[in-house]
């Protein structure tokens, strides 16, 4: 993570710490705004195989109204010292308004000099850090593009009109689920859409004395929060087991936490996985992951876990992608005094620099409130697996009792109506078939046994009666999912299957598609950098069509890949756009 | 048949034998058609038939991607219960249902043991033999969790196909005793003579099949508990009011001591008496003998009696007995609870006597045991009290 991305990193940073305190942004109420990142990398004309990178940060709209723009520009260069960039300011004419009303957009632009593929890192590790700020500040939006040498790419990241959980103190976490974990299409069966976080109890840090930094007025308070992705409610034909936990990382006023040790995400705190919880007590093995690429459209997690599996992870009904457990760690300021920016710019310092030391200061209450927020979510899981177990043992026992009523009768037109009725050949193929119909049907309705559906629910068991003239394979169960799930899964599942065909069109064709198909392309223009984005190709954590996001942020990557390894066309002496 | 000639002389029985007079009466008046609804002892083949066309309709069902149910009645529910005198408590011909679904996460369970008990009965029949519930419960304890939830399935699925819980090769099991002048033959040829003696006969297990009955008891006295059934024993009741029989089901009683009373009662109209504690206890297990349960009651015609008559200890013979005050007891809450319950029971409107007792029971808020009359004398029971009673038709 170079100059691009570290500077990026600290500007948005700022400009979210001086959004919620100099602007009057009530405590509890979310930030809302547009900004807009674009980076133009043309060769360099100063060092060899190098970029220069001329980095726009812009806003749209009434993001910062009554900001006093000098200061601002003051302070953020007395931020980034190190930053061997020129950033520069412009503003509209007579906008140095401290009218709190005022429209003011506002333009920085900072130039570094970067390698090609220092430059792609970077990108991907910004990519990175909007998707975790969209994860807590949902109604703020940002449209990200990059330009080299005359080749652009665009991507918006927003998650306006999906679900959240509003934790208080202007943060609110979107529980789609499909953010944290790629939905298994494989599979024909469907979870409940959203995650369903338990809070736990917030506990204060102890900053040890040896932790060189400012005096605080205030206190570190960590509230953590988990919840299991997919979400165990719904039940399925597969029995639930976790396969890795993923921790998420924020500090005041839910700024994503980069660890001063990124490259090494892995402290000493969570190096050792019984820091967090005992995980023996739930028969779970766990070994930090450290392969967390950043080639990924999915939020990141800060910290991984992978869990051994067991023998009895090999049975047959065992669910081969598992279970996330997802835990967010916000560390927030808390002050009686009215807190000034410079100070939470200071506490996120010193949660970047010493955030280890700070959690193994604080090891017991932090394993405590931890300990207690997980019991209860595993233990959630822990019934839903009960249940499962039960239901699958019903089903069982139903199909066994009714085989042997049949195989025992001696009336042969019973047996033989019992065969002709399901179709099947013998007893063998009749006990098949009556086992995969019975299966169909209980999955079918507890499918929508998910607390967040509790409506669709209703409606359906009034359906009862009727339920056998709708039902059809397949499709129909697609449209029922739909009813019960929310319009973005079935909008999701027939999407998903159609964008795979548009994107192998796409891909040989090479022309462009109608306009919500397409990534980027070779031919797009500057046009793409507007932020209306209505030439944008992507919408990360769009509800209505995730899976549409996924897989063309998928070409899209491997596009940007392909592009980046024919770096010598790109430093041909006559390159240009 | 020669019985030992150690009872009463015949004028002792006078009451007794006018009381049973008037209830033959009332019987040829009453002109008590056969129970067109209720279970029926239905024959293997049928059982098994019903069984298959069960099994048939699930597999119609799954055919057209329906999710199967059972639709069982409310057995225990009063609004599908309605009370006549000539019978009890017995189920409305139109009674409300409940589904169990194969595909509600909270009757899943369910509806899976009630086809494996239907699985199990089915090869019971098949292969002729029987189990008792008991029996039924351990072949799989973990399954079905606990003994109440066979024994309920069992009743639904009397209930739901329409049969006793004979035809269905389930017996329960007897812990009734019986003593005094009876004898009659099991189904496998066993000859059983209940005459008093120092130990009393188990009530057989399977009641439909003795036959060959014979007694000529005056009356059958049905004993609350089984202290009290020893304590007439030991006292040669039997013989001193001989002839009699002495029946206990040991508290509540089993279905097969209620199938033996009812068999007796239909076989010798003989008159039928209660012995119970004078407590709300002992009164509900007396109306269980006499109208039935709400839970049985899809099979009240073959279970009730309601001609007993209820012979002791009444609340009001504690005053007039001058049973002492140390040996009666407070009622608790839940005595109080259970009174009042009984007090709104539909049978009880037609009973005044009773009434009238329950409520200087409840007024009075004391109770007292059977055994209370010891303190009067050691042998007050089998010697002054029960002789009055029955020569003085001292009953209600």
């Amino acid at each position: 993570m170079e100059g691009t991305a570290v500077a990026v990193f600290e500007i948005l940073r700022f400009l979210i710490i001086h959004w919620k305190c100099d602007i009057d942004v009530s405590k509890g109420a979310l930030l809302e705004g547009q900004l807009v990142i674009s980076i133009e990398g043309l060769n360099s004309k100063h060092q060899a195989n190098a970029l220069h990178c001329v980095t726009t940060i812009a806003s749209a709209g009434t993001l910062f109204g009554g900001m006093v723009l000098k200061k601002f520009l003051k302070e953020i260069q007395s931020i980034l010292p190190g930053i061997s960039a020129k950033l520069t300011w412009t503003s509209e004419e007579g906008s140095y308004s401290q009218d709190m009303t005022g429209v003011t957009p506002f333009q920085m632009i900072f130039e570094v000099d970067e390698k090609p593929r220092t430059l792609m890192t970077d990108c991907l590790v910004i990519k990175h850090f909007l998707r975790k700020i969209i994860m807590v500040h949902p109604k703020v939006r940002f449209h990200f593009s990059v330009k080299v040498n005359g080749i652009l790419s665009t991507e918006i990241f927003g998650v306006e009109n999906e679900p959240t959980l509003n934790l208080g103190n202007g943060i609110a976490l979107v529980v789609d689920s499909q953010h944290y974990v790629r939905p298994n299409f494989g599979t024909i069966e469907s979870r409940c859409s959203r995650i369903h976080p338990v809070l736990g109890h917030p506990v204060m840090l102890f900053i040890p004395e040896d932790v060189a930094g400012m005096d605080l007025l205030g206190e570190l308070i960590l509230t953590p929060a988990a919840a299991l992705c997919p979400s165990p409610k719904v039940s399925s034909n597969q029995l639930n087991r976790i396969s890795s936990v993923s921790i998420f990382l924020y500090g005041p006023l839910g700024l994503p936490l980069i660890l001063s040790t990124w490259e090494q995400p892995m402290t000493t705190f969570f190096k050792d996985t019984s820091s967090l919880i005992d995980w023996k007590k739930y028969h779970l093995c766990m070994i930090p992951n450290l392969d967390l690429s950043l080639d990924r459209d999915l939020v990141l997690p800060d910290v991984s876990y992978q869990v051994e599996s067991s023998e009895g992870d090999q049975s047959q009904n065992m669910d081969p992608q598992g279970q996330t457990l997802l835990l967010f760690l916000f560390v927030d300021f808390h002050s009686a005094f009215p807190v000034q920016q410079m100070e939470i710019w200071g506490v996120y310092t010193l949660l970047t620099t010493h955030l280890n030391a700070i959690l193994v200061e604080s090891h017991s209450v932090v394993q405590g409130s931890i300990q207690f927020t997980l019991d209860k979510v595993l233990e959630q899981h822990h019934q839903a697996a009960k249940a499962q177990q039960k239901l699958q043992a019903s089903l069982s026992v139903a199909v066994n009792s009714i085989m042997s009523i049949l195989t025992g009768s001696t009336r042969s037109s019973f047996r033989k109506m019992c065969l002709q009725t399901l179709q099947a050949a013998d007893t063998q193929e009749f006990g098949t078939k009556l086992h995969k119909v019975f299966r169909e049907i209980t999955q079918h309705q507890f499918l929508h046994h998910c607390s967040c559906e509790v409506k669709q629910q209703l409606t359906l068991e009034k359906k009862d009666s009727t339920q056998g003239t709708e039902d059809a394979p397949d499709n129909s169960s697609l449209e029922l999912l739909a009813d019960t799930s929310g319009q973005a899964e079935n909008k999701r599942l027939k999407r998903g299957s159609s964008r795979m065909e548009e994107m192998r069109a796409l891909r040989s064709a090479r022309a462009p598609s109608p306009s919500e198909a397409a990534p980027r392309r070779p031919e797009a223009t500057a046009a793409a950098l507007t932020p209306s984005g209505r030439e944008a190709r992507e919408a990360h954590g769009r509800a209505l069509a995730p899976g549409r996001a996924s897989l063309g942020s998928r070409l899209e990557d491997v596009l940007w890949l392909q592009e980046v390894s024919n770096l010598s066309e790109w430093l041909s002496p006559s390159p240009g756009p | 048949m020669a019985f030992a000639p150690m009872g009463p002389e015949a004028s002792f029985f006078e009451v007794l034998d006018r009381h049973r007079e008037s209830l033959l009466a009332a019987l040829r008046r009453g002109g008590r058609e056969p129970p067109s609804g209720g279970s029926r002892l239905a024959s293997s083949s049928e059982v098994l038939a019903s069984i298959e066309n069960i099994i048939q309709d699930i597999i119609t069902s799954l055919a057209r991607n329906e999710a199967p149910a059972f639709t069982i009645d409310n057995r225990s529910s009063w609004e599908n219960i309605k009370f006549e005198d000539s019978v009890g408590l017995q189920m409305v011909s139109h009674c409300t249902t409940r589904k169990i679904k194969s595909d509600s996460p909270k009757s899943a369970q369910k509806f899976a043991l009630i086809l494996k008990i239907l699985s199990m009965i089915y090869k019971l029949v098949q292969s002729n033999t029987y189990a008792t519930k008991r029996d039924i419960y351990y072949t799989d304890s973990q399954l079905f969790g606990n003994q109440t939830v066979v024994d309920n399935i069992i009743n639904d699925i009397s209930c739901m196909l329409k049969v006793s819980r004979r035809s269905l090769h389930i017996l329960s099991t007897s812990k009734g005793l019986i003593a005094g002048n009876l004898r009659y033959i099991e189904e496998d040829g066993t000859k059983v003579n209940c005459t008093c003696g120092a130990t009393a006969v188990a009530v057989p297990s399977n009641i439909q099949g003795i036959r060959n009955l014979v007694t000529d008891a005056k009356f059958v006295l049905i004993v609350e508990k089984d202290a009290t059934f020893q304590r007439l024993l030991d006292d040669n009741f039997c013989n001193k009011l001989s002839p009699c029989i002495m029946i206990t089901g040991k508290g509540v009683p089993d279905l097969n001591t209620r199938l033996l009373v009812k068999k007796l009662w239909d076989t010798f109209h003989v008159p039928v008496f209660t012995l119970v504690d004078a407590d709300p206890h002992g009164i509900e297990i007396m109306c269980i003998y006499k109208y039935g349960s709400m839970s049985m009651s899809f099979e009240a015609h073959h279970l009730t009696v309601p001609a007993i008559r209820w012979l002791g200890l009444l609340p009001s013979d504690l005053k007039r007995l001058n049973v002492p005050k140390d040996s009666l007891i407070p009622l608790t809450k839940r005595d109080q609870m259970k009174l009042d319950s009984i007090l709104r029971r539909p049978y009880v409107t037609c009973q005044p006597f009773w009434r009238k007792e329950m409520e200087i029971m409840a007024d009075s808020k004391m109770k007292a045991e059977i055994q209370a009359l010891t303190f009067l004398s050691s042998d007050y029971l089998s010697r002054v009290y029960l002789p009055n009673k029955l020569k003085f038709g001292g009953w209600i």
